[in-house]
């Protein structure tokens, strides 16, 4: 997908006010992220859930319609993802297949293989995983070690990815490997759709500090993938990924501005519902209140400048790592704001606000891994400053 | 309409840019008014009937980022929308501005009722003919300078345009209703963003130049990591502020009135925050009066304070306990 295929395409007006009219008809109490839930939710649950969402055509709006998309264009996308952050339900469990491997396969794949995993990503027959850090790659991924070598079979795999998410429940694993030596670093790097149910492939899930059971390491023995599953050629599929990675970086998970505010607006209406904890707000936390709502605005600027630039046509390139450092710490400082005041509800409160608290107990948690995932905040400001302020270079 | 016009906004940068250096050889303010009313900036958002170019306000935003970047030393802001606000209803005083005839600032904090007293915050107001004074009904009056009203001598934090309070006896002169004042508000936050953005920019790049050359250790300041740190946040804050206003200012944004204040209260956080990185960069020479980052943050904190950041931060808490995140919001900046 390049951002001038996405510009060219039918912009939608209606999109927007269309979703959120299904939205508050049909997202089931059971998925509220604010209301106290007495059962956990199932993979079957969400799985039908996404597979309603994709149906109701809020899911894969910019991917062509043969693949399972609407067609639509970016601005469509941005629409239909505000009105999804406004929503309180859960983060998708296959957003690896919606937001990385499909435009993955999109750019590289060849046709029989979007007609197989395209649609199956979006109509939820196919969770995906992916398996690119190991033990001793994680921000200096060019350094994984898992090897993959031709024989009469297929490729057989040998090696270990770690930090997986959701790879215990996933369908497919995108796998990042190398056909020659640690050496080669960045040369020799392949992608492969590698099937979670292949022999040889071991699978064991890692507890994570919000008690969650979600990443996981995967081991690959002498793992056979045949030749059909490789994503690209083993010189361009690398890099042709790259290109999307950036991309899909400045676009990800575009609702979260939205869902950020959702989180902050659940936190202080709970609060102005009750005198207590109302005056507790107005008196105590106005000011930085005001700061995370300032941020949450600001980070708004970011992605929508950002996706009017994508639909002018214009590279993105490093630029994609503005919102993901400027999102991860203002909602980290929201979260430990948040934490702080639900910290002072009172012992007798009300179950709204025990839902708010539970609800930012664990956003606080799951936040701290924010500045670590999809690169981290150190190696973000490293690609600011060598590949934006370019400063390794005399003036 | 902007989409009219065989220009952008963007085009105005360079000019903007070499109006402002120029104006720093220029002997006093009604000559550095005279050169920015020559190249059409004190006129920019005026009506052609006052001898402005009544373009939209995107295009007043490179130009003020030049003046932030350029440390003009004259109340553009205020002229430009002073020029504006009259057009409609007082062209002899809009054309004067327009074209530079005349000087005015606004005394941004106070507001008075009928019987005068002091009000404050005025950028430049020594050197000027007029100033706006707020009124507690919302509405607002040019005084004139000399007869009613006088200048009281203040030390001020910005070095460029000085602030002055005003002692006004006799509230006489043009008047602007209440919506010419809100709509006047508004536009100045964006615009005041802008110019928060172009000193911010200037901070950074002279603490980028200053990394790239001087050395410690054997090795320029811009090998070590935890510099190169602080000139990607200083970066951050930068582009920050550059989309908030563009988003502020899309006709995409769904909620221009908000990301207005944000924008505007945003900037001054982050602005500071930068300069005040950048001053760090610099070690013992970012102390020194000569190095001239200090009157970046210096005029960050004076437009915080001419723009009531602190007191907005309320306005952005009652939005979010009236639970009205997403109103319908009726703006015209
Ligand atoms: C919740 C979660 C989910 C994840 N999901 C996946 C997934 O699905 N698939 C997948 O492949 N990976 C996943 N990851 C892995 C993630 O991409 C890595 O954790 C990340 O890239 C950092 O690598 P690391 O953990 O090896 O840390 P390291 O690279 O060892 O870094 C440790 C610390 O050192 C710092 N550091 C490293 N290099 C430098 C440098 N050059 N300069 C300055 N500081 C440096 C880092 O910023 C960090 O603070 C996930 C991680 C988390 C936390």
């Amino acid at each position: 997908m390049t951002p001038t295929a996405l510009a060219d395409r039918p912009q939608s007006s209606n999109v927007g006010p269309d979703a959120r009219k299904w939205l508050d008809a049909n997202l089931p109490d059971a998925l509220r992220e604010d209301v106290l839930q007495q059962t956990p939710r199932t993979l079957a649950d969400m799985r039908a859930w996404e597979a309603q969402l994709h149906k109701a055509g809020l899911v894969g709006s910019t991917w062509p319609e043969a693949y399972g998309g609407r067609g639509l264009g970016l601005r469509a996308h941005l629409d239909i993802s505000r009105e999804i952050g406004r929503t309180p339900m859960p983060e998708s469990v296959n957003s690896i297949g919606k937001e990385l491997a499909g435009p993955i396969i999109m750019a590289v794949g060849r046709e029989e293989q979007k007609l197989e995993y395209l649609p199956a990503i979006l109509e939820m027959r196919n969770i995906w995983c992916q398996g690119f850090s190991e033990p001793g790659a994680g921000s200096d991924l060019a350094g994984l070690r898992t090897r993959v070598e031709k024989t009469a079979d297929g490729w057989v795999v040998n090696g270990q990815k770690i930090w997986t998410s959701g790879a215990s429940k996933a369908d497919r694993i995108l796998l990042l490997a190398r056909t020659g030596t640690v050496e080669d670093r960045h040369k020799g790097l392949v992608l492969f759709a590698v099937r979670t149910d292949t022999p040889g492939v071991d699978i064991r899930e890692i507890r994570s500090i919000d008690g969650e059971r979600h990443f996981c390491e995967v081991f690959f023995n002498n793992a056979v993938v045949p030749e059909e599953d490789m994503l690209g050629s083993p010189d361009e599929g690398w890099a042709a990924a790259t290109r999307v990675l950036s991309i899909e970086r400045a676009t990800n998970r575009m609702h979260r501005a939205w869902r950020f505010e959702n989180q902050l607006q659940h936190l202080v209406s709970a609060c102005a519902a009750n005198p207590a904890t109302r005056e507790l707000v107005e008196r105590d936390y106005a000011a930085q209140l005001a700061d995370v709502s300032v941020n949450i605005d600001l980070l708004k600027g970011h992605v929508e400048t950002l996706v009017g630039s994508l639909i002018e046509g214009e590279e993105i390139g490093p630029r994609g790592s503005l919102p993901k450092l400027f999102w991860s710490e203002a909602h980290q400082s929201f979260a430990a704001l948040a934490l702080e005041i639900v910290s002072r509800f009172p012992p007798d409160m009300s179950d709204p606000l025990r839902a708010v608290k539970l609800r930012m107990e664990e956003i606080y948690l799951k936040a701290r891994a924010e500045t670590i995932y999809a690169g981290t905040t150190e190696i973000q400001l490293g690609i600011i400053a060598k590949r934006i302020l370019k400063l390794n270079r005399k003036a | 309409m902007a989409s009219d016009l065989d220009f952008s906004p963007a085009d105005f940068a360079d000019t903007a840019s070499a109006v402002v250096a120029a104006c720093s050889d220029a002997a006093d303010l009604p000559a550095r008014m005279a050169l920015l009313a020559e190249a059409g900036l004190t006129g920019i958002l005026a009506p052609e009937s006052a001898g402005g170019l009544a373009l939209p306000l995107d295009y007043a935003v490179p130009v003020m980022q030049a003046a932030g970047a350029g440390f003009l030393a004259a109340p553009l802001m205020e002229t430009m929308l002073l020029a504006r606000a009259f057009g409609d209803t007082d062209t002899d005083i809009a054309t004067a501005l327009a074209t530079g005839a005349t000087t005015a600032t606004i005394a941004w904090s106070g507001a008075l009722g009928s019987t005068g007293g002091i009000v404050g915050r005025a950028p430049s107001v020594q050197d000027c003919q007029h100033v706006l004074v707020f009124r507690t009904d919302g509405t607002a009056t040019l005084v004139a300078l000399g007869d009613g009203a006088q200048a009281l001598p203040e030390e001020s934090l910005d070095l460029e345009r000085p602030e002055g309070r005003v002692e006004v006896g006799t509230l006489t002169g043009p008047q602007l209703d209440a919506n010419a004042v809100t709509r006047l508000h508004r536009s100045a936050q964006i615009l005041r963003a802008a110019q928060i953005l172009g000193a911010t920019e200037d901070a950074m790049n002279r603490a980028a130049d200053y990394a790239r050359d001087r050395v410690q250790f054997g090795r320029a300041l811009a090998d070590f990591q935890a510099i190169q740190h602080h000139l990607a946040r200083q970066c951050l804050a930068v582009e920050t502020i550059r989309n908030s206003i563009a988003r502020s200012l899309s006709p995409h944004c769904e909620t221009p009135v908000a990301a207005a204040r944000a924008t505007f209260v945003g900037a001054c956080d982050l602005g500071a925050k930068a300069a005040e990185s950048a001053i760090q960069v610099h070690g013992g020479m970012g102390f020194t009066w000569d190095v001239p980052v200090h009157r970046h943050l210096r005029m960050t904190k004076a437009l915080a304070a001419q723009g009531g950041a602190a007191a907005l931060k309320r306005d952005v808490l009652d939005r979010l306990l009236s639970g009205q995140n997403k109103e319908e919001e009726q703006v015209h900046v």
